[in-house]
């Protein structure tokens, strides 16, 4: 379980990136941190780790303060896969850069052999484990970066704007992957701005404008919040704005899937 | 390392420090320093860094200004230490006052030198600093080379620290062990770093490329650099002051308390 109580963080330059955030997140949830740049979303995730500890306030996690411990042995617990793939990357070959964080939890040698065959199989990267991480497209280097983290199995998975760069088949196989580490009871956090990537995940969404959480719901809640969205610089789903908009055949402003408003629009109509 | 950085970064302002002509400044600058060079009695540093205080408040940016040298902290501590010991191991040498002044005399004139060249960067851009090296018939190459250096150092700072998080986040901890294993933990740091840059400098060069860098030898400016009266005024003074100081050094017999 994640706690944040009362949490402040300023930057060394001023800069207040967060301002009371009171947080809960139970394990096994998917949490969706949403807002505009520069509204507190990846402070927030370094946070997780301890990259970060509050300026006041405090975060546990599992019941451990953050600022009582290091960084590597909350990793353990907490994987962050940041935003640039390419800042990981330095081994010669991809099988080494999967191992490097195994190597420094101090797994033995036979767990670590084991986990990385296993993560290049999950990202379905075996065909390239002996080449350069370098020599990957960018949609590979993102799926290996996420493959670094999962391979190591920290119960809590932090993914800062997951889509970025990604195409459709890329988004798809990514909420797959998103949905199957949660059933094995991993709880997810994302941090993006990516609307329709959301709703196809359906998670709980925390919305935060400059440092604070201005609201924290459903994806039904949240994402059909038009004035809210738009505060928050935000365009909603797009079934969303569909829906708010046949408001002459009694929708209200809905999240579903679009085969359904297809069979309800079609209903209404006859 | 990084507060260094920062404080060498421009800052736009429109006090007449930012508006003097950046030669002036780079004139004045040097003026400084070579004063700096010459004096090693406190007094007399003193003074240079207040001057240059009194410049920085003229210029609003003297909290920035301040915390260069504050950031400067830990290279004066090493230079005093570095001098301390380098005295200590010549013949005849042994621990007193004098050679613990005489080592905080040498550091001390680092910060006048580092306050010194702090002023100058951050209140002229790096498009003047160009300009001004053009003038000065430096060829078009070097000097962009050299901007683009000075533009990309912020930056650089910034990638460095997402990529320390990154390695940090896969359990790399770089305070652990002794001095030949700590080296080799910086290879997960150093490397991505460098990738970076090298990718970074070839979109550069693709870039100017296309903007037809170097087709033309000389190159014209939206605003051209022109001495106006308050610069004449601010480069005689600043000379006058200077010559004063060499003629108090070299030709004068006042005793420098």
């Amino acid at each position: 379980m994640i706690v944040f109580e009362n949490v402040e963080y300023v930057y060394p330059n001023g800069f207040k990136a967060l301002n009371g955030i009171n947080l809960e997140i139970e394990s096994g949830e998917i949490i969706a941190l949403m807002g505009e740049n520069g509204a507190g979303k990846t402070t927030l995730l370094k946070h997780l780790n301890g990259l970060l500890k509050p300026t006041s306030g405090r975060v546990l996690i599992d019941g451990v303060d953050t600022r009582n411990s290091t960084v590597a042995s909350l990793s353990r617990k907490v994987g962050i896969v940041f935003q640039n793939a390419e800042d990981m990357f330095f081994s010669p070959t991809i099988s080494e850069e999967l191992a490097f964080a195994l190597n420094n939890f101090n797994f033995p040698e036979e767990v670590v052999k084991k986990r990385v065959e296993w993560a290049l199989k999950f990202m379905e990267l075996e065909e390239y484990r002996d080449k350069s991480p370098f020599l990957l497209s960018g949609g590979e280097k993102k799926r290996l970066a996420l493959a670094i983290i999962l391979a190591w199995s920290p119960d809590i998975i932090a993914l800062d704007e997951p889509t970025v760069g990604q195409d459709i088949l890329q988004k798809e196989k990514m909420i797959q992957i998103i949905k199957q580490a949660n059933q094995q009871g991993k709880t997810i956090i994302i941090s993006s701005h990516d609307v329709e990537f959301i709703a196809d995940l359906n998670p709980r969404i925390i919305l935060m404008s400059r440092g604070r959480i201005v609201k924290d719901g459903s994806a039904e809640e949240v994402l059909t919040d038009i004035q809210l969205l738009h505060e928050c610089r935000l365009i909603p789903p797009q079934i969303v704005s569909l829906t708010s908009r046949l408001d002459f055949l009694g929708f209200k402003p809905k999240l579903a899937r679009p085969e359904e408003v297809a069979v309800e629009i079609a209903r209404r109509l006859r | 390392m990084s507060t260094i950085l920062r404080g060498l970064q421009f800052y736009p302002g429109k006090t007449i420090i930012h508006k003097l002509d950046p030669r002036v400044k780079l004139v004045i600058s040097l003026l400084l320093m070579a004063t700096a060079m010459m004096y090693i009695e406190v007094t007399i540093i003193t003074i240079i860094v207040v001057t240059e205080a009194v410049l920085a408040i003229i210029a609003k940016v003297f909290s920035r200004w301040a915390r260069t040298v504050y950031g400067a902290a830990p290279l004066i501590i090493f230079v005093f230490i570095a001098n301390f010991l380098f005295k200590l191991s010549m013949p005849g040498q042994s621990i007193n006052l004098q050679s613990i002044y005489e080592a905080l005399q040498l550091a001390y004139r680092l910060v006048a030198f580092l306050a010194s060249f702090s002023i100058f960067f951050l209140t002229t851009t790096p498009e003047e600093l160009g300009m001004a090296l053009t003038k000065m018939k430096v060829p078009y190459m070097y000097t962009f080379a050299f901007i683009s250096a000075i533009r990309f150092t912020p930056i650089l700072a910034e990638e460095l620290q997402s990529i320390v998080d990154a390695q940090k986040s896969r359990g790399l901890e770089l305070e652990k062990g002794n001095i030949i294993s700590r080296l080799r933990r910086y290879i997960p740091i150093l490397v991505p770093l460098m990738v970076n840059v090298l990718r970074r400098s070839y979109e550069l060069a693709e870039a100017i490329e296309v903007k037809c860098f170097g087709a033309k030898k000389n190159r014209t400016y939206l605003r051209e650099l022109k001495m106006k009266l308050k610069d004449w005024t601010a480069l005689s003074i600043s000379v006058t002051l200077f010559i004063l100081a060499v003629y108090i050094r070299y030709f004068s017999k006042i005793v420098i308390p």
